[in-house]
């Protein structure tokens, strides 16, 4: 009986797996078109269920007939998808693939925020486009349109796959894939496969979010995240394989569902007297890891035309005296701002110090990680716990927190050696939203729904928590003791990366970043760097952890969540991942920050204005000033081009990928940018 | 005598700052194969990516039958014309030979029987991905893709790369005959200098990215005595270090 | 006297193709030995198997120690060098920081010093030293990208150089330079083997190999075809050959016309 019902369980999850399956296709698509690891198509999908949802129950003014508006919502995921080209994939074509997955980050807080400033953040009800009947199989219930969904989707996924092999589009998007100086040698243009595999991407996206309306309400952050089993499909796929990450897509929807049906057994580990939260989110992190380390290694490599890599990190003339110059103006204003002001400047220097954590292990170390701001949340969870079950406060739990954190992020490092840039920020996000529900919102061993309480900072009985009292300012919270706290923390913390970026580690970290065979060729232990690299951020984030712990007085879950990781690396190019005066300033334009704040107090503008901003600003300085705003501030213009792309960090062939006189190929590394396309 | 297809009128060209090529003059005539020789690092590759657009000429014009093409992209010239076999022999791994018979821009008209005519063992191999055709296959795949496109002027990269020379010198002829029958120009690109000077009918050779040589094939073919010094490097060189 | 670098049986195969077979090699101290060969002949695979970059069978012994087995990091801090056809310099530093980084491992400590206290790392001299020998006085605090082929070229060496080696090895340094350059590049070289540096050479540039090196060893298709002093090697038939092509006249012997030209030019080569 067990048998079947498990069985029965996993059909029950073919809805939801085919529109993992479905997002899965567009990752796919975006790949293969432009070679974007496109972590926003959920939320083009979710673009598109609100657009049906608002014509479907008439919430303009107008109710259409399902047959139209299923139309109107097609058409309207197409102008979506030649926005997304023309605004996105077009400007980026010649950056990094780790520039294209940031500004997707990008694109999806930007849709995100639209989403909850025009219909706010509640879940609303939708009509359904497929049937509604049902069909019984070993007394379970299941709806019609779960298989009418999985069927649907395998005819799309049938048709791309054939498309892909028979047709002359299909066939030129392979070639100008695989290499694209020598598709426009033939006369293609690999901009039309661009353009047309985006639109259909943004056609995929549009039928998902149709589909989603049958089992899911809307709502803005169901679809989104729908990209996190999507890409641990897609993965399985190669990122190329439609019909293989349709199967995988679907495989993780029933293995959830089944998930389900087990979680209602008796054995099944409880937390709070419900079954254990998360561990969905966990199987996709194990799938997601399993594809990265058994499939994605044989990713085809794409032949773009020139790279463009991380911009330079300019080496720091003389920190102290900018410190000297900015701590005392930052130390008036803690005392003298009003509260909510005092308040956003402290939120801005705990998340300037989590966005140097990004500067030392994108900025200097050249990987992406998403999990930073998760490792912060493991330092601030054992602040708690310390304190809840062993009654240790500060500083010793602090200083626990952070060393855990620390040696988390060196344990992270290992498998990340083995894993390159952009798989690496697909993993690290899969595995924050992992840490957030397996462990973060876990009653057990993390915080519930309600929080775990955090005690006050104090040492030798002098308290300089938040609510800690000064004399003058009567009771108002935060206190700026809190405040003063907090900058001497950023303070240190910004000398330290600052004198990183001198020493002779960092520059180990920079040879890394830019050429791990020539580093290793000049005696540089590529691996130790590494992990050591890992080891300094993911400590630096478990000071943010902490700090954020201490400031709430008490840590919830949703403090760390995945979102909140991609907002934190999407502010952070705008102003500069690879500099100090970048994270700090990243800091205070963040959400909840200090600019934040004057916004909505001046201007009544909600942070979410802010996140919508953000999409655009976060390709507008990717195209015109990618080392970022702060960092060209204080460090000025490189009188030269950009550097260009030396080579990839597997050290494969040259982007380009037009072999060369062997005395020519240097120069080949070295392409000055060529208008490859004109487009008619 | 003919127009030429393609001439380069004091053209210099490079990466960065630094020239690869200076001031090179070069033309090419309907229905004739000239080829370009020189040590490694001369400046070969980089005159034909120059032609094709995959580079730009930092000075001087590059002329495609009579016309200035330094503001058309590389897939324009191609669509004008100019077919280009780089050195990695340009074709896509992950497509059938098949395929790339039916790959093409819209509205191109892929002349399939050329290929099977010129090259009949491609028939059999029509189902093969070209990642798994031996060397000297791929180099006929890419050879007659480009022939398939009917060019007017033919551009090739050292078809002899890591190739034992015999397959090319099965490979030239059948360009040979296609440059004279279709009147196409071809600008040739070969290490093994006896192969290439037995097709070309003229022969440019630049060395340091200067033409230092330009004479008829035939008389270069009679003298060889004529390259010995461009590949082997100058007594002069040789007596400068001495000192 | 031990042998700078001994390479016995050197094979490397990428799949079905052997890139490299039964290479055997040798660089004495104080002398300054070419490695030549035409395209695709596994002159670079060579390097790379020598700093452990490809996997390759066989031994290699820099002075008189087995380091076949050790990752490239450890083989460069015994003292192996090398440099890059394509230069690979650090674009996102200094020309002072690349030297650094090649100039010295940071303990432990020191690191600490540096993070912690913001103490400077002291590499200024060495730079300052090493620059010096390559006439490259005064670009210390440039970026690589700002620099003339050339002279990154000449930063590549200066890197490896600043590692204090035993051996260097040097992949096409003169690849994309002009005559002069050239000639520049290797009377340098010159006095830096004299100076003490053992080095192999690899270059197209015939002109340079044949004038300033001692020995000179030539590959082709893999397999070394000739061993000897510049002369030996500008005289030996197969090196020509190699060379300007292999005449159809081996192939099919008699075929061609222009293969028994070429056949008298390799003989006039080497008579005179």
């Amino acid at each position: 009986m067990l048998a079947e019902q498990i069985f029965a369980y996993a059909i029950l999850g073919l809805g939801s797996g085919a529109l993992f399956a479905g997002t899965g296709l567009g990752v796919v698509l975006s790949y293969r078109g432009s070679g974007v690891i496109n972590l926003a198509t959920g939320a083009i999908a979710m673009l598109s269920g609100y657009c049906y949802w608002a014509l479907a129950t008439g919430e303009f003014g107008v109710t259409f007939a399902t047959p139209l508006a299923v139309v109107l919502t097609l058409l309207f995921s197409v102008v979506l998808g030649v926005a997304f080209e023309l605004g996105v994939v077009r400007p980026l074509r010649r950056q990094p693939p780790l520039a294209k997955l940031v500004a997707t980050l990008g694109v999806l807080l930007s849709a995100q925020a639209a989403i909850v400033l025009a219909f706010g953040d509640t879940a609303h009800p939708q009509p359904s486009i497929l049937p509604g009947g049902v069909v019984t199989l070993f007394g379970v219930t299941i709806p019609d349109y779960d298989i009418w969904m999985a069927a649907i989707v395998l005819a799309v996924t049938l048709l791309l796959a054939a498309g892909y092999r028979w047709t002359r589009f299909g066939l030129g998007t392979r070639a100008a894939a695989e290499n694209e100086a020598y598709a426009t040698l033939f006369g293609l243009s690999p901009n039309r496969y661009s353009m047309g595999n985006t639109v259909l991407m943004a056609l995929a996206m549009g039928l998902v979010g149709l589909l989603a309306a049958s089992i899911n309400e809307v709502d803005p952050i169901t679809l989104v995240l729908y990209i996190v089993p999507a890409l641990a499909a897609a993965m399985f796929g190669r990122l190329t394989g439609f019909t293989t990450t349709y199967v995988a897509g679907l495989v993780i929807g029933m293995a959830e569902s089944v998930l389900v049906f087990l979680g209602g057994q008796s054995w099944f580990p409880t937390s709070n007297g419900g079954p254990l939260p998360g561990v969905d989110e966990l199987l996709v992190l194990v799938v997601l890891v399993v594809a990265t380390f058994f499939r994605a290694g044989k990713i085809p490599s794409r032949g773009d035309i020139v790279e463009r890599r991380l911009p330079r990190a300019p080496r720091p003339v003389a920190p102290l005296r900018t410190a000297a110059i900015f701590v005392p103006i930052a130390a008036v204003a803690m005392w003298a701002l009003p509260f909510g002001f005092r308040e956003g400047l402290i939120t801005s220097c705990i998340f300037a110090i989590s966005l140097l954590s990004l500067v030392v292990v994108t900025g200097y170390l050249g990987q992406l990680s998403l999990v930073q701001l998760g490792l912060a949340g493991v330092a601030g969870f054992l602040v708690s716990h310390l304190f809840t079950n062993f009654g240790i406060g500060f500083p010793w739990a602090a200083i626990v927190g952070v060393l855990a954190a620390a040696a988390l992020g060196v344990g992270f490092g290992f498998p990340a050696l083995r894993v390159r840039g952009v798989q690496l920020a697909v993993v690290t996000l899969a595995a924050t939203v992992a840490l957030e529900t397996f462990w973060f919102s876990n009653g057990t061993w993390g915080a519930g729904v309600l929080g775990a309480p955090v005690p006050a900072p104090s040492l030798f009985g002098f308290s300089f928590g938040t609510n800690a009292s000064f004399h003058g300012l009567g009771g108002g919270e935060p206190s700026p003791l809190f405040g003063w706290f907090c900058l001497i923390v950023l303070t240190v913390v910004a000398l330290l990366v600052a004198n990183l970026r001198r020493s002779r580690l960092g520059q180990q970290m920079l040879a890394v970043r830019a050429n791990e065979r020539a580093a290793a060729a000049s005696g540089v232990n590529v691996r130790n760097v590494k992990l050591t690299g890992f080891g300094i951020a993911a400590g630096i984030a478990g000071v943010c952890g902490v700090l954020l712990s201490y400031s709430y007085g008490s840590i919830t879950a949703s403090s760390f969540s995945a979102l909140i990781a991609v907002a934190l690396v999407a502010f952070v190019y705008i102003t500069g991942i690879t500099s100090v005066p970048g994270g700090i300033f990243g800091g205070v334009i963040y959400v909840g920050g200090l600019f934040a704040y004057a916004l909505l107090d001046w201007f009544g503008l909600q942070g979410n204005w802010l996140n919508l901003a953000v999409g655009f600003l976060v390709v507008m300085s990717l195209v015109s000033r990618p080392e970022g705003g702060a960092t060209f501030l204080f460090y000025g213009k490189r009188p030269s081009l950009w550097p260009r792309a030396s080579k990839d960090p597997q050290g494969k062939m040259p982007a380009g990928g037009v072999v060369n006189d062997e005395g020519e190929q240097q120069m080949e590394r070295s392409l000055a940018p060529v208008e490859v396309e004109v487009p008619s | 005598m003919s127009e030429p297809v393609l001439s380069l009128e004091k053209v210099s060209a490079g990466y960065g700052q630094a020239d690869v090529i200076r001031d090179i003059e070069i033309d090419v005539h309907p229905g004739e194969i000239v080829t370009l020789l020189g040590p490694n690092g001369a400046g070969k590759t980089t005159t034909l990516r120059l032609v094709s657009g995959l580079l730009k000429a930092s000075r001087g014009t590059v002329r495609y039958k009579g016309r200035d093409v330094a503001h058309l992209s590389p897939t324009r010239r191609a669509r004008a014309g100019i077919a280009h076999v780089p050195e990695g022999r340009g074709i896509f791994f992950g497509l059938t030979v098949a395929e790339h018979l039916r790959l093409g821009y819209r509205g191109e008209t892929i002349d399939a029987e050329i290929v099977y005519t010129y090259f009949p063992a491609l028939r059999q191999l029509r189902d093969r991905p070209a990642g798994l055709l031996s060397g000297g296959e791929q180099q006929m795949l890419a050879v007659a893709r480009n022939l398939a496109r009917r060019p007017d002027l033919l551009l090739l990269d050292e078809l002899s790369l890591g190739l034992a020379p015999l397959l090319v010198e099965r490979l030239l002829p059948v360009v040979r005959d296609y440059s004279r029958e279709r009147n196409c120009g071809v600008l040739l690109v070969e290490q093994h200098v006896p192969l290439a000077l037995e097709v070309a009918d003229r022969c440019y050779v630049l060395s340091h990215g200067d033409v230092v040589l330009h004479e008829p094939a035939s008389r270069v073919r009679e003298n060889p005595e004529l390259l010995v010094s461009s590949y082997l490097g100058q007594s002069s060189t040789s007596e400068a270090l001495a000192t | 006297m031990t042998a700078a670098l001994e390479a016995v049986g050197i094979s490397v195969s990428f799949g079905a193709v052997r890139a490299l077979q039964d290479v055997d090699l040798a660089v004495d101290q104080g002398k300054l030995v070419g490695l030549i060969g035409p395209n695709g002949a596994g002159k670079t695979t060579f390097v790379d198997a020598i700093t452990g970059f490809v996997q390759a069978s066989g031994s290699v012994r820099l002075e008189g120690r087995e380091i076949s087995s050790l990752p490239p990091h450890r083989r460069s801090h015994l003292g192996l060098a090398r440099t890059w056809q394509t230069i690979e310099l650090f674009d996102d530093l200094t020309v002072r920081e690349n030297l650094a980084v090649a100039g010295g491992r940071p303990s432990l400590p020191s690191s600490f010093a540096e993070i912690v206290f913001g103490r400077q790392p002291r590499a200024e001299r060495l730079a300052e030293e090493v620059l010096g020998l390559l006439d490259l006085e005064g670009i210390a605090e440039e970026m690589p990208s700002d620099l003339s082929q050339g002279r990154r070229k000449l930063v590549g060496i200066a890197r490896a150089l600043a590692g204090k080696p035993s051996l260097l090895l040097l992949d096409e340094p003169a690849a994309g330079l002009d005559t002069n350059e050239s000639r520049d590049l290797g009377r340098r070289l010159r006095r830096i083997v004299d100076g003490g540096l053992p080095t192999l050479l690899i270059d197209h540039d015939m002109g340079l190999v044949l004038g300033i090196c001692d020995e000179i060893y030539v590959l082709d298709f893999g397999k070394l075809i000739a061993r000897g002093t510049p002369e030996e090697v500008r005289r030996h038939p197969d090196v020509l050959a190699a060379y300007l092509g292999k005449s159809a006249a081996e192939v099919e012997p008699g075929a061609s016309k222009v293969g028994a030209a070429w056949a008298a030019v390799a003989e006039g080569a080497a008579e005179q």
